[in-house]
């Protein structure tokens, strides 16, 4: 559960990238977040994983209230989410296996847990071929699929993707959102921000539209995702996913 | 933490040393030099210390009474010489004796003139100290003694020593702390350069939850194996130059012999090892401490 109230985030610069937002984001949601380019979202999202406090206002995050969040239960909160980013933010130097395994190593899980539990996610994310492969040897669209198997190896309950098809050819990126839909569908809430507006319309889930830092339209639809998963989407693969 | 997750750690720290060579093996020279030079102003001063010891200890004092005295003065004046606090034990020398002493260094005619009533020499006494610390004060207080000629004792070697242990106390501990500071400055420098090409790495570290600790321990890791590399480094150069670069000066040559390597070598390889891990782990602190606080986001 994600919730501001009367959020306001001021930048050292002057800058006003948030003003009085007020947000409630229920477990097992899928929120699309729309703007403009400086519009707030990256702040919004910043927010979220604590990277950035607020200026004023409350935020709560599953169950972490900021405003009495300890330096040291950062990393907890940090546990139950998963990041998606626009560029990756692969390792290049390790397989696409080390990678998602990574993201296992530094939250302390023993190697036992890591090979019992890497090829399992990779497999939802319809990598199990290139577990040995480098980043650099996989398309766009594979590379994300990395990315997205790695947020979700520590079976976080809310994954945040930040443009996670900006990167990627526009038949890829509907597998993508498909495999978000998906993961949802199971129960994860999903909060992603992007601007093609092509994917909102086609995947129709609540979409909380910022402009100028403040929310402007929520559409505060609940519905489930309208597009079948296609054939070609890998989480045919995977059995319960998570 | 888990004993996988040190082992993973340690690996990785162990990594970032390879991985950096370059300025691993720039870091470790700086650091080596320094412990180098720590070392050789230990060992010298160890041997100033030394020396020091011999000099005094060697330099008893001889007490000559002048040509004057009564055997009753002479024997008031050992006396008095042995009420000293800080005389240790006398020794009565007749003027025969201390002749005797010179028989060796004057030409023998010279010596054989010099026997019986045209002995010039005086009667005198071999005092050793007790406390070498108040060695002038009690030459002094021997001066003051009835019937006391003169107190023969080299003051100068005493006096150059202590220069010398002053000086080389002083120069020593400087280059040592400037030395010091410079490595401490090209490891935090080095472990930056780490911090910096693994900004990724960290990053994503942080974003999936890793504590600050997690995020830590490799680094201290890498520094610590600077640290010990630069240790075991200055060790053996230590050993090149005081074994086998100063065991081939002749000894006989030396005034007193040097102070053995099997009697410092445990505080050297101690002190070497502990200082470079202390400075490697302070170096990786200053490396990660500020970069590691900052709340907001990094760009990667």
């Amino acid at each position: 559960m994600i919730e501001f109230r009367g959020v306001y985030k001021k930048y050292g610069n002057g800058t006003e990238a948030l003003q009085d937002v007020n947000i409630r984001i229920d477990d097992g949601e899928f929120v699309f977040i729309v703007g403009a380019s400086g519009a707030g979202k990256s702040t919004f999202l910043k927010l979220i994983m604590h990277e950035e406090t607020a200026t004023a206002g409350e935020v709560i995050v599953n169950n972490y209230k900021f405003s009495r969040l300890k330096r040291r239960d950062i990393p907890y909160l940090r546990r139950t989410m998963g990041v998606v980013f626009q560029d990756f933010r692969l390792i290049n130097t390790m397989t696409v296996f080390d990678n998602v395994a990574f993201a296992m190593r530094v939250t302390g899980a023993t190697r036992r847990e890591i090979r019992r539990r890497v090829p399992y996610i990779l497999q939802l994310v319809g990598l199990q071929d290139h577990a040995r492969h480098y980043p650099k040897e996989l398309s766009g669209g594979e590379q994300q699929r990395v990315g997205l198997a790695r947020a979700l190896v520590n079976n976080p309950s809310l994954i945040i993707a930040d443009e996670p098809t900006g990167n990627v050819d526009p038949e890829r990126a509907r597998d993508i959102v498909e495999l978000l839909t998906e993961i949802n569908r199971r129960g994860t809430t999903v909060l992603m921000v992007t601007h093609e507006h092509s994917l909102v319309r086609k995947f129709a889930q609540r979409t909380i539209t910022i402009s100028d830092g403040r929310v402007v339209s929520d559409t505060g639809e609940k519905k489930a995702a309208v597009t079948p998963i296609g054939e070609k989407s890998p989480v045919l693969l995977g059995g319960d996913l998570l | 933490m888990k004993l996988s997750a040190m082992r993973y750690l340690t690996r990785e720290g162990l990594r970032n040393v390879w991985q950096n060579r370059f300025m691993s093996v720039a870091s470790v020279a700086v650091l080596a030099a320094c412990l180098l030079l720590t070392g050789l102003s230990y060992l010298a001063l160890a041997n100033v210390e030394r020396a020091f010891k011999w000099v005094y200890g060697q330099n008893m004092v001889v007490v000559f009474a002048k040509t004057d005295c009564t055997d009753e003065q002479i024997t008031a004046m050992g006396d008095a010489l042995k009420a000293l606090e800080n005389v240790e034990k006398t020794e009565f020398l007749s003027k025969e004796e201390t002749l005797e002493k010179y028989k060796d260094s004057l030409p023998e005619e010279t010596y054989a003139s010099l026997q019986g009533e045209d002995n010039p020499m005086p009667d005198a006494y071999l005092v050793t100290f007790r406390d070498l610390e108040n060695f002038d004060e009690t030459v002094a207080q021997i001066k003051a003694i009835d019937g006391v000629d003169d107190a023969s004792y080299d003051g100068n070697i005493a006096a150059t020593l202590r220069t010398v242990r002053r000086i080389a106390l002083e120069v020593g501990l400087g280059v040592v702390v400037l030395l010091l500071v410079v490595s401490l400055f090209i490891i935090a420098n080095t472990i930056k350069l780490t911090v910096y090409n693994r900004r990724l790495e960290i990053y994503i570290m942080r974003s999936v939850g890793a504590t600050g600790a997690f995020i830590r321990v490799p680094f201290m890791v890498e520094g610590m194996t600077l640290g010990i590399l630069s240790g075991g480094v200055a060790f053996f150069f230590v050993w090149l130059l005081y074994v086998k670069l100063l065991g081939l000066l002749p000894q006989t040559t030396a005034l007193f012999t040097l102070v053995p390597f099997k009697e410092v070598w445990g505080v050297l390889i101690v002190g070497f090892l502990v200082i470079g891990m202390l400075t490697g782990m302070l170096g990786s602190a200053i490396a990660t401490g500020k970069y590691l606080h900052k709340e907001g986001s990094e760009k990667t």
